[in-house]
């Protein structure tokens, strides 16, 4: 029989949100480490199934990103099958992912950082989330929830279920827009242009109140990792890779994505899951490179919407040598992306292609690899599969958006520990800022489902002899 | 009166996947029109257009309990999950409480009277598998029949 009982909080899986803070005997930080639960097996799990199958299976690995995976995995079937997809297929593929990005960084910015903001980083965490916001700011909080919705909404059209779509098939897609739609889209689009540019305004108002702040919160020196296009401006769904160093200075550029092993390498830790991707010419951990919004802009010449481009050229003004380098600034740049996204289904929705019917190509070919690589609203995702004739699945290898920020991530909390903890004495509100730096990189900490019940954010602090001294829990 | 039967869990994801089977297998045994029933992956804030517009939800879902044994089976109201975690960061943590407080607050009229959740104790859910162990498997059916009873009542 069912029983009643109340749930205390829980951490539904081991590790989820840990922080691990280690003093050396002055009572100074030592290291300070991020603790990722990643789920095994993945590639074992996928190991004698057809290639067309894994655009179904690979948004199942995240209820919070699925169309990400959705679209890499596509890719690296059209690259199986070595075809070339109908413009109209392309720019529809295009569209599910500039919503995919509407809907990801209205999320983010809204529900998730926009408190921070609002109310001020040492504010009463009671009040500092977005139920706070929707009771003080109700204005906020309704532009947040329009925006994600009109994501979503396309997302919906296309995809048939709103989370866990089916749109995209190697060689192309599996359904058309209708014209009832895309007016929809078009009828709607300035409207949220707006609320987008609103955000904008919002963020970039507070990096100017708060430069200060901004300038030395978890800042530090990186390189930067993105897509660009053949003009070098912000790419998201093709596009050829590009790296800079922290000084600007562009080292890698023009390199197929297909080719994205010989710039980068994994190294294991035996204290994560989660491997920890670096640029190989510099080795490891020297080779630490951000993705996502600010290595986005950081590597890219421009925007190619005219409002997103100013917002651009605002945003790299702040830098020196051509790079952003603070940690706060991602959700600068995640609005101007939200933006450049919003003016891009717009452009999308005029094209009078965007309705064709010509959606899909066959071919009976079957390369042994294919590689599909985008710019998913975390930052790179490389999905790689190694098939036989048949078209099985022989292998299969996997880089997120979160494991290429891995290093910074951690990094970002051992600035943040250092400047808290000074001599064995731990200022307070240590838990908000180590919360704020790692929000800004807005990783995806475990790929589970979802949760009942509470997952805290934790912190350990060690003693140099190795003794627990305090534990901290949001 | 409109209600939801809604299975959430992943079916790739070792026992987290007993919502989502229960939910299919619900489909089968429900033929009302007043009653939809779903099964759905996803997680956080993304609940909330699934259940808006409904006057009644019964979601089925994975739990897992500090002292609970596999394959236990709870019935909750949203209230005993716990209160909306205040540290938020990431979209994961965003539960079901805030998600339906969220809902109540931006929408009041459309969000559902009354919200049931079967949660099912589960235990192995570290590696990708469409495996479920044993004694979670055990319990589908028992779900599966309470919330057939719940009905009829």
């Amino acid at each position: 029989m069912t029983k009643k009982i109340i749930i205390e909080p829980i951490t539904r899986i081991e590790g989820h949100g840990k922080v691990t803070i280690h003093l050396d005997d002055k009572g100074n930080v030592n290291q300070a480490r991020l603790h990722i639960t990643q789920v095994r097996g993945f590639e074992k799990f996928c190991e004698g199934r057809l290639f067309w199958e894994m655009p179904v299976i690979t948004p199942r690995i995240c209820g919070i990103c699925p169309v990400s995976h959705h679209l890499a995995s596509a890719k690296a079937g059209d690259a199986i099958l070595g075809v070339e997809l109908t413009p109209t297929a392309e720019m529809l593929r295009r569209l599910i992912h500039m919503a995919q990005f509407v809907q990801s960084h209205a999320l983010h910015f809204f529900h998730l950082a926009s408190p921070d903001f609002l109310f001020g980083m040492d504010a009463d965490p009671a009040k500092r989330n977005i139920m706070g916001i929707i009771a003080e700011m109700p204005e906020i909080a309704k532009k947040g929830v329009k925006i994600r919705a009109f994501g979503q909404k396309i997302i919906a059209a296309l995809g048939n279920t709103r989370v866990h779509p089916n749109a995209a098939v190697p060689g192309g897609m599996n359904k058309a827009l209708s014209i009832d739609k895309r007016d929809e889209i078009l009828n709607q689009v300035d409207d949220i242009i707006a609320d987008c540019q609103f955000a904008v305004d919002l963020i970039k108002d507070y990096c100017i109140q708060h430069s200060e702040e901004a300038i030395n919160f978890a800042s530090f020196r990186t390189g930067y990792l993105g897509l660009v296009d053949t003009d070098g401006n912000v790419e998201y769904y093709d596009g050829t890779l590009r790296l800079k160093d922290s000084r600007g200075i562009t080292l890698e550029d023009n390199v197929a994505s297909k080719d994205y092993l010989s710039i980068i390498e994994e190294a294991v830790e035996d204290w994560s899951y989660l491997k920890f991707p670096y640029y190989k010419r510099l080795g490891y951990p020297a080779g630490i490179y951000r993705v996502g919004p600010l290595g986005r802009l950081n590597v890219a010449d421009g925007c190619d919407t005219p409002l997103a481009n100013k917002e651009f050229q605002n945003f790299k003004s702040l830098g020196s040598e051509g790079v952003v380098q603070p940690s706060l600034y991602y959700h600068y740049a995640r609005l101007i992306e939200m933006l450049n996204a919003a003016e891009k289904i717009k452009l999308l929705a005029q094209d009078e292609l965007i309705c064709s019917k010509e959606i899909w190509v066959n071919s009976s070919k079957i390369n042994e690899e294919g590689i599909g690589v985008i710019e998913a609203p975390r930052g790179t995702l490389f999905h790689h599969y190694w098939v036989d004739t048949s078209g099985k699945i022989r292998k299969v290898n996997l880089i997120v958006a979160t494991g290429h920020n891995n290093l910074a991530m951690n990094r970002a909390v051992y600035e943040v520990a250092r400047e808290f903890i000074k001599d064995g004495k731990v200022t307070e509100g240590i838990l908000n800022r180590v919360e704020v730096a790692i929000r800004c990189y807005d990783p995806c900490l475990s790929c589970s489902t979802h949760a009942l019940g509470q997952m805290p954010l934790e912190i350990t602090i060690y003693e140099s002899d190795g003794s627990i001294r305090q534990v901290l829990r949001s | 009166m409109r209600t939801l039967v809604l299975g959430i869990g992943n079916p790739i994801l070792g026992d987290d996947g007993v919502g989502f089977h229960i939910a299919q297998e619900l489909a089968k045994e429900i033929k009302d029109e007043n009653i939809d029933v779903k099964d759905t992956s996803i997680g956080g804030l993304n609940l909330l257009e699934l259940i808006v517009g409904y006057n009644k939800v019964i979601i089925i879902d994975a739990i897992m309990t500090q002292d609970g044994e596999a394959g236990e089976v709870y019935r909750l109201g949203p209230e005993d999950i716990g209160e909306p975690a205040q540290s938020t960061i990431s979209a994961h943590h965003l539960n079901l409480l805030t998600t339906i407080k969220l809902g109540k607050k931006l929408f009041p009229k459309k969000m559902p009277g009354e919200v049931i959740v079967f949660a099912v104790n589960i235990q192995e859910v570290t590696e990708f598998t469409e495996e479920m162990t044993r004694k979670v498997r055990e319990a589908i059916p028992k779900v599966v029949n309470l919330v057939l009873e719940g009905m009829v009542q």
